[in-house]
């Protein structure tokens, strides 16, 4: 069971970085929905999510 | 990204139908407004949705932060970088208009860096877990737990039993 399930989260804000960064790897890329065990519906709201965190610099694009 | 995401989401929609909607905005004001003078940018971008009759729901005051990644602006026909920003955030209801007129004085405002504006629900989105408890534990992080060591016990040999043993051992 994956983590949003578990907490019964429904909505996924861009401002949860510390959520948001459970479903990106060292690099700053997303995990494939495989591996971080999302369902399609999770995996595209953590997706928008993570793209708006992004855009707006709560997140890095890449990571070295 | 943030090109006209409203309007994307809206151009569906009949603009005579101006019904209200849930908006949220997210800004970040430039580091080099003086704190004293935020509440004035705020207080700008309340007055633009009151005045296109929306009304508020939530708001997270602005906070410095450090950025993720540089970002810039131009300002007077050059171009300024910044790492450091006063991100705030508003949750409104407000008409289609209200939003497209935000998110259109939003990106002329000087002072504000960079802003989004998008669609959401009434309901609170952000997620009530601890995640203190997610985190992993760092790898620089070294566990120092006291090394076990079992104690001999010690007890008085006496001469006789040594010299026993050491005849076992001679004779073997």
């Amino acid at each position: 069971m994956n983590i949003l399930t578990q907490n019964d989260i429904q909505h996924i804000d861009y401002k949860d970085v510390d959520l948001l960064k459970q479903f990106i790897n060292p690099h700053g890329r997303m995990m494939s929905r495989r591996r971080a065990e999302l369902t399609a519906r999770q995996q595209r709201a953590v997706e928008t999510a993570v793209k708006r965190a992004r855009f707006m610099g709560l997140l890095p694009y890449v990571q070295k | 990204m943030a090109k006209d995401i409203v309007a994307e989401i809206d151009a569906k929609d009949t603009p005579e139908t101006s019904e209200l909607r849930i908006y949220e905005v997210g800004y970040h004001i430039i580091p080099t407004v003086k704190e004293e003078e935020l509440d004035g940018v705020v207080g700008k971008i309340r007055a633009l949705i009151e005045k296109a009759g929306g009304s508020f729901i939530a708001e997270g005051a602005p906070v410095q932060m450090k950025l993720s990644y540089p970002m810039s602006i131009r300002e007077n026909e050059r171009h300024s970088e910044y790492d450091h920003s006063y991100f705030g955030w508003l949750k409104f209801e407000a008409p289609v208009e209200a939003a497209l007129v935000l998110e259109k004085t939003l990106q002329a405002d000087m002072q504000i860096l960079r802003s989004i504006v998008f669609r959401t629900v009434r309901e609170e989105t952000r997620a009530r877990l601890k995640l203190g408890t997610l985190r992993e534990v760092r790898r620089t992080d070294t566990i120092k737990a006291p090394v076990r060591r079992v104690e001999e016990v010690s007890a008085p040999v006496s001469e006789v039993d040594l010299d026993k043993a050491l005849e076992e051992l001679t004779t073997e």
